[in-house]
């Protein structure tokens, strides 16, 4: 029966030390939880850079292109208009609505990728219940694992990487 | 160089409660008298903003002194001197962010904050100045039974595009760094009214390293995104001047002296409220000296810019042979109706800003507070000698005539002034002035490096 335990430490040195010394055990690291983003975890966490820009990219073009492919729908195909010697079709006088158009999709899409894929818009989560979780966002640094087994060696093995306090989280 | 950005080594717990107490810290006695004081005359000057804005709706904007042919007056050098103040929060926040200037971190939330601010200010006046506001949204695109769409190739909807996208992403940007800090709100505000506040607005984030990791990489690509956009706004804003064959605008100078001159008026307010809110809320620690002398250097950097445009605007009317332009150039900005503007302006965007060579200058915060006024005020008085004095000279000397503004304009100015103070002092007693979470890891890199120079040292 396996246990999902939070343990929490008290600087980045622990908790990569840790991270680094549970990845050598049959115990899995689940995630870490920290108050600023911090690159010695993430680098202890050796998770693959994240893929959100190619979808900005997306995003981004999409605005773009719909943005020109409107214009032209609107001042060359719907209601044709030559003003000022000007042809219907003038691509110069497009650039700066595409590119307007481009970057605010572009933004929206980091944005709501952001939200999605950190599952965030939600009032609580597994984790913001647990006894004491509340340094997480001050100046402590807490790390979920789940044991392979009974969660009692697990508590014992955190203790010894130099967690200060170890804890079964709760819903809030 | 080696001038440090974080005096003393505060720990994150320390940062933290300095930094998130400015929210919820009771002033002293004395203090709080201020702060009534600064509420009151905001909030009224707000009353007189939206009075008047009904007063002009309901009325028509007759009661503004423009008119043929100064069609353009105060309605869009306001709306040009707003959205230039605006320019500074994103070139803080992305450019600089883009360039790795670390000593940003500690002034961004602040600049974002006047920007978003500035903008909603400026976003106000185009839209009075339809004269029915409440077709405003005859500017975009929507399927309707008119069949007649916005003329894209017309400088003005580009203005509508850019300022809207603008706003958008400025209000993202400062709102996604925020999140992370709200949450700290949340999870240590004194009262519980004040945790389920920012509890909702901190969208339950929990600081999980995988949602850091993309955070991270979106927080990137915005400010990536917000750079060229910064440069494009101002250019936008001066294509609805330089498409004109108005002497004195049809220039090919005014995007960049246009962009140059609206981050010129940001730095300057940047230091207009940067100096006080660092002196009320005692943050000399992560506002240290070195921030306001790099302030007073771009402010000197970009106003050289200024000084430049006018340069090449007075070459280029002597070179272009061309009869109006001389005479708008040579006689009628320097000599004629509005003559005392033109040369308020010369004086504080080309003299002010050279105090700033010498490091008295850019570290006096009395003269450095001073020059930002004067520049603030100086910007004001180049839109008004570039949109008004252009009006009242052009081809035909029987068209020429003097503009006035009248009380209403006045008004709606100062009630500008009252409502972007108003929701700046909202700003400083309810959210985190200075970025918490990236101030931390600012600090923990700075300390990664010293271990690492100290490692170099030994070796």
């Amino acid at each position: 029966m396996s246990e999902r335990l939070l343990a929490e430490f008290p600087d980045e040195h622990a908790i990569a030390g840790a991270i680094r010394a549970l990845r050598e055990t049959d115990h899995r690291v689940l995630d870490a939880y920290t108050p600023f983003a911090s690159h010695e975890v993430e680098d202890a966490l050796a998770r693959r850079p994240s893929r959100l820009p190619f979808a900005v990219f997306v995003g981004g073009m999409c605005g773009a292109g719909g943005a020109y492919f409107l214009q032209w729908y609107l001042v060359a195909h719907l209601y044709p208009l030559v003003v000022g010697g000007r042809p219907p079709h003038f691509p110069v006088a497009f650039v700066i609505i595409t590119f307007e158009m481009g970057v605010l999709f572009a933004s929206l899409t980091a944005v709501i990728a952001t939200l999605v894929v950190g599952r965030l818009v939600r009032l609580t989560d597994d984790v913001q219940g647990t006894a004491g979780f509340e340094t997480a966002t001050r100046d402590r640094f807490w790390l979920a694992v789940m044991s392979h087994g009974p969660g009692e060696p697990l508590r014992e093995l955190l203790g010894k990487l130099g967690a200060s306090r170890v804890e079964t989280p709760e819903v809030a | 160089m080696s001038e440090p950005i974080i005096l003393g080594s505060p720990t994150d717990a320390e940062l933290g409660d300095q930094l998130l107490g400015t929210a919820w810290r009771r002033p002293a006695l004395g203090e709080q008298r201020w702060w009534r004081v600064a509420f009151g005359i905001a909030g009224a000057l707000t009353l007189v903003l939206f009075s008047l804005i009904t007063y002009t709706v309901t009325t028509g904007i007759g009661l503004w002194g423009n008119n043929i042919p100064v069609a353009w007056a105060f309605g869009i050098i306001n709306f040009v001197w707003w959205i230039g103040i605006g320019h500074a929060g994103t070139f803080i926040s992305a450019i600089l962010y883009l360039f790795e200037q670390r000593w940003r971190t500690s002034i961004n939330r602040l600049a974002e904050a006047m920007t978003l601010f500035a903008v909603m200010q400026a976003a106000l006046y185009p839209v009075l100045h339809l004269g029915r506001p409440w077709f405003a949204y005859w500017l975009f695109p929507y399927p309707s039974q008119m069949e007649t769409w916005p003329q894209v190739k017309s400088a003005l909807p580009w203005d509508a595009a850019a300022v809207s996208t603008y706003f958008t992403v400025s209000l993202l940007f400062w709102y996604l760094g925020m999140i992370p800090d709200l949450a700290s709100m949340r999870d240590h505000a004194p009262t519980r009214r004040r945790r389920i506040i920012y509890g909702l607005f901190a969208l339950g984030w929990n600081g999980k390293a995988s949602t850091w990791r993309h955070y991270r990489a979106a927080y990137l690509v915005l400010a990536g995104l917000a750079t060229p956009l910064v440069l494009s706004v101002h250019s936008v804003v001066s294509s609805d001047f330089a498409t004109a064959l108005v002497p004195g605008w049809h220039s090919t100078i005014f995007p960049p002296y246009f962009v140059a001159g609206a981050i010129f008026s940001g730095f300057a307010m940047v230091l207009t409220l940067l100096i006080p809110v660092r002196a009320i809320f005692k943050l000399h620690n992560v506002v240290t000296q070195k921030h306001i002398e790099n302030c007073a250097k771009l402010t000197l950097v970009t106003g050289l810019i200024v000084a430049y445009g006018y340069i090449v605007e007075w070459f280029m009317a002597w070179y272009s042979g061309e009869r109006s332009e001389l005479y708008q150039a040579w006689i009628a900005r320097p000599t004629g109706p509005g003559a005392p503007l033109f040369w308020l302006a010369m004086i504080c965007n080309v003299l002010v800003p050279q105090l700033f060579w010498w490091k008295r200058g850019r570290t006096n915060v009395y003269l450095l507070f001073a020059a930002s006024l004067l520049i603030n005020l100086g910007m004001w008085s180049e839109r008004f000698m570039i949109i008004v004095q252009s009006l009242e000279r052009e081809y035909l000397p029987s068209m020429w005539a003097s503009y006035a503004p009248t009380w209403v304009d006045l008004g709606l100015f100062l009630g500008t002034l009252g409502f972007f103070s108003l929701l700046f002092l909202l700003f400083l007693r309810n959210l985190p002035v200075v970025a918490l979470s990236e101030m931390r890891e600012l600090r923990h890199d700075l300390e990664h490096d010293a271990e690492r120079k100290e490692a170099a040292a030994h070796v």
